[in-house]
């Protein structure tokens, strides 16, 4: 009956009513600014840890029993743990560590052990004139502050090695090699070149707060669309607006209201906090001083970036908002949804945990698959452009899939709607769903 | 006539929930859907409003297949009664009014009237579920009418209300006739739809048992009735269900109404009565009532759920012997 019941205004009306509905709940206006202010603490929180760690100095411990080959190595590791930021004053600034030389090697080990040391550097010279460098730490083995003492290991050995030289030698003062790594799988710019190592970290980090505000918003506000219909059945206004609507002007307003509502919440949480990152490092060098700013983490942030998580973001939360309209009609009580909504949230998550596995790199071949295939696209293609350099046809063939996906299931949903809101008093099952999928075949 | 149900056939699963059914309803009148629960009314008003489509058969309005009329032709009264409960009284009526198409503005100032019309005015602003159910039941009227349907298909309108509500929602009813809308309302209760139809139709399990004015399925009736009380007899006399020519008695706290049978006439009823001594303070020929003329149809009274289908989506009960 479409030529009879075009789309709008009723799903516009529909919609409407719905939006106010929620807004001007007591509840939503709580949840928002608990959240809002969740978000922003959040957001402020690296601050606050640099804050409160800004007078905290790292003991680090260099033994050996070559007493000049000590003092060489406390020099070394000094330098390249203590780089003090541009723009900060030398003679006030404060070193996070504190490089020195220890007696022993038994004294040493027992401060590690009771934590007054961050590690000790142990430093000795073999018999056949190599340098033996252990770093025992009470931190990863693989962690940034290792990996600085390694280079003031090998820094030490060359140091070490010209301090044998003749004093007749004729050296060029040692320069320390410029490096850096490119990944033929980093993104690129929009002039194609690849992204610096602060833009690519900033990626994989919004690349995570991307996955993760879509996979709630779709969980969460997805439930609102289930419970709205539920709702509507178990108090029996549904059969005031089966008269009054059509199930496609139904559909259609419940998932634009809510789903407006659910973005009007979301925006009002993420918007400040936002803010909030783009200027954190302005607000540290307020708050800490000159010196504390450690890279902002939205530099890799670009408006087609943006749009493109605004994309997957309305598309994805568009297909399972449909699915949970579909699903809500089938119960005749919001508390019945629970258990029917798990294996949609199953789906949800399986899309979610392959777009972290896209995001560390990981999957292959089958995670490039999932970010084709609706459900799943969403969330893994989103992360894959967040951290990848996805061909443009890949993203277009994926948002084409998406966007039919969406046109299937709307149809699939209607029928399974129009049939759901008339059923009360049974149990959903899979066979009433079959049932009213048939029919919309 | 107006509104057409032209062999109209709905199966849910094995359950046969209409059979072929077939009536007409005259435009601009009062029509009684008559039948006891799971007789198929709610299915047919549905098929009728497009909720759900028929397997075989067609409604139509006017010459109309229903399918292709607006929304708006239609105003429907659920069964079940149910509106948003944290929603203000006077935004669902001009919200439900919009969806018809109604403009809101014309909506606030009809839905007023009519609030002040059904005894309401200061609920306007109050949330649904501050009413009582009876208030409850009188916005839903409002908002099925508010839009100005041709036709009102009301499925048990009268069910939970006080007799004074009773009869306001009766008036009401009266004045929509007179502005030539088609009133189409299902009911138990037997007494309000002889007091308003003109017409009616009886259906039992999906098939139509008798349908047409009122007037004349009474008189085509073939039985004549007898209303007699006896000076005495607090309730009447069990005997007269003993004398040659009564079928049945029906006994109240008035007196009894006499179902004769074909053929046996008053006044000799009336001799017989006299004769076994009773004191006669009333006795008239009269016209079976509709509840009378009801079991006499279908065999039992309409609220007794023997023998019906259920709800739509229920498999049908096993049919009882009437007799």
């Amino acid at each position: 009956m479409a030529s009879r019941d075009p789309l709008l205004p009723n799903a516009g009306i529909i919609a409407r009513r719905e939006y106010r509905d929620r807004v001007r709940g007591p509840l939503y206006l709580a949840s928002t600014v608990i959240l809002m202010g969740i978000a922003l603490l959040v957001a402020l929180a690296p601050i606050g840890i640099r804050y409160l760690d800004r007078g905290t100095v790292t003991r680090i411990a260099v033994v050996s029993s070559d007493r000049e080959l000590a003092q060489r190595a406390v020099a070394v590791a000094d330098s390249l743990l203590n780089v003090a930021p541009s723009g900060v004053d030398p003679a006030t600034w404060q070193k996070p560590f504190r490089v020195e030389a220890a007696g022993g090697k038994d004294t040493a080990g027992a401060a590690l052990a009771r934590g007054e040391l961050a590690g000790v550097m142990l430093v000795e010279r073999l018999p056949t004139g190599q340098l033996d460098v252990v770093f025992r730490t009470d931190g990863p083995p693989d962690g940034v502050r290792s990996q600085l003492v390694g280079f003031a290991a090998v820094a030490t050995g060359i140091l070490d090695w010209t301090a044998g030289l003749p004093a007749s030698a004729q050296l060029d003062p040692f320069q320390t090699p410029a490096f850096r790594v490119e990944s033929i799988n980093t993104p690129t710019d929009a002039g194609g070149r690849p992204l610096d190592p602060q833009q690519t970290a900033s990626r994989e980090f919004l690349g995570v707060v991307f996955v993760v505000l879509l996979f709630m918003s779709i969980i969460i506000y997805g439930m609102w669309v289930a419970t709205g219909v539920a709702a509507e059945k178990s108090s029996r206004v549904m059969e005031l607006m089966i008269s009054a609507a059509s199930p496609r002007q139904m559909l259609t307003g419940k998932v634009l209201g809510i789903g407006a509502a659910g973005l009007t919440q979301y925006l009002a949480i993420s918007v400040p906090a936002l803010i909030v990152l783009e200027f954190q490092d302005r607000i540290a060098e307020a708050v800490l001083g000159p010196g504390w700013s450690e890279g902002a983490p939205l530099v890799g942030l670009t408006p087609m970036l943006l749009a493109g998580y605004g994309a997957f973001f309305l598309l994805g939360f568009g297909l399972f908002a449909l699915i949970y309209a579909a699903m809500g009609s089938f119960v005749s009580r919001p508390d019945d949804l629970q258990t029917l909504s798990l294996p949609l949230s199953l789906l949800a998550i399986v899309g979610y945990l392959a777009a972290i596995l896209a995001l560390s790199g990981g999957g292959g071949t089958w995670v490039r698959l999932a970010s084709f295939v609706p459900p799943f696209s969403p969330f893994v293609m989103l992360a894959r452009v967040m951290v990848t350099a996805v061909p443009p046809w890949e993203l277009a063939l994926s948002i084409g899939l998406l966007a039919a996906a969406i046109a299937i299931v709307t149809v699939v949903a209607t029928r399974m709607y129009a049939a759901g809101v008339l059923l009360y008093g049974q149990r959903p099952g899979v066979r009433a769903f079959i049932a009213a999928a048939r029919r919309a075949g | 006539m107006s509104l057409q149900i032209d062999h109209v056939t709905k199966r849910y699963g094995a359950t046969l929930a209409l059979d072929a059914l077939t009536f007409d309803v005259p435009r601009g009148g009062v029509f009684g859907f008559l039948g006891a629960n799971g007789a198929g009314k709610t299915t047919t008003m549905r098929i009728c409003l497009g909720i759900i489509a028929a397997d075989a058969g067609e409604i139509r309005w006017e010459g109309a297949p229903v399918a292709e009329l607006p929304r708006r032709t239609w105003g429907y009264l659920p069964e079940e009664r149910g509106l948003y409960p944290r929603m203000g009284v006077l935004d669902q009526l001009v919200y439900f009014a919009s969806l018809y198409g109604e403009a809101p503005h014309v909506a606030r100032r009809e839905a007023l009237a009519w609030l002040d019309r059904f005894q309401i005015p200061e609920y306007a602003g109050k949330r649904a579920e501050e009413l009582s159910k009876g208030n409850q039941q009188k916005v839903q009227f409002i908002a099925a009418i508010l839009h100005k349907p041709q036709v009102l298909l009301m499925d048990e309108p009268f069910t939970g209300l006080d007799p004074i509500n009773l009869v306001i929602l009766r008036e009401a009813f009266t004045e929509l006739r007179d502005q030539g809308r088609t009133l189409i309302f299902s009911t138990h209760q037997m007494e309000a739809a002889e007091a308003l139809c003109e017409s009616v139709a009886i259906i039992d399990r999906g098939r139509l048992v008798a349908g047409g004015r009122l007037r004349d399925l009474k008189r085509a009736s073939g039985r004549r009735w007898i209303r007699i009380a006896l000076e005495g007899f607090q309730p009447a006399p069990a005997w007269l269900a003993e004398i040659a020519g009564v079928e049945r008695v029906r006994r109240d706290a008035a007196g009894a109404e006499l179902v004769l049978e074909a053929g046996a006439e008053p006044g000799a009823i009336l001799n017989v009565i006299l004769a076994r001594g009773g004191s006669v303070s009333h006795f008239e020929v009269i016209d079976p009532s509709l509840e009378a003329l009801f079991i006499e149809l279908v065999g039992r009274p309409a609220d007794d759920d023997a023998g019906t289908l259920g709800t739509a989506a229920r498999p049908v009960a096993p049919a009882r012997d009437a007799a």
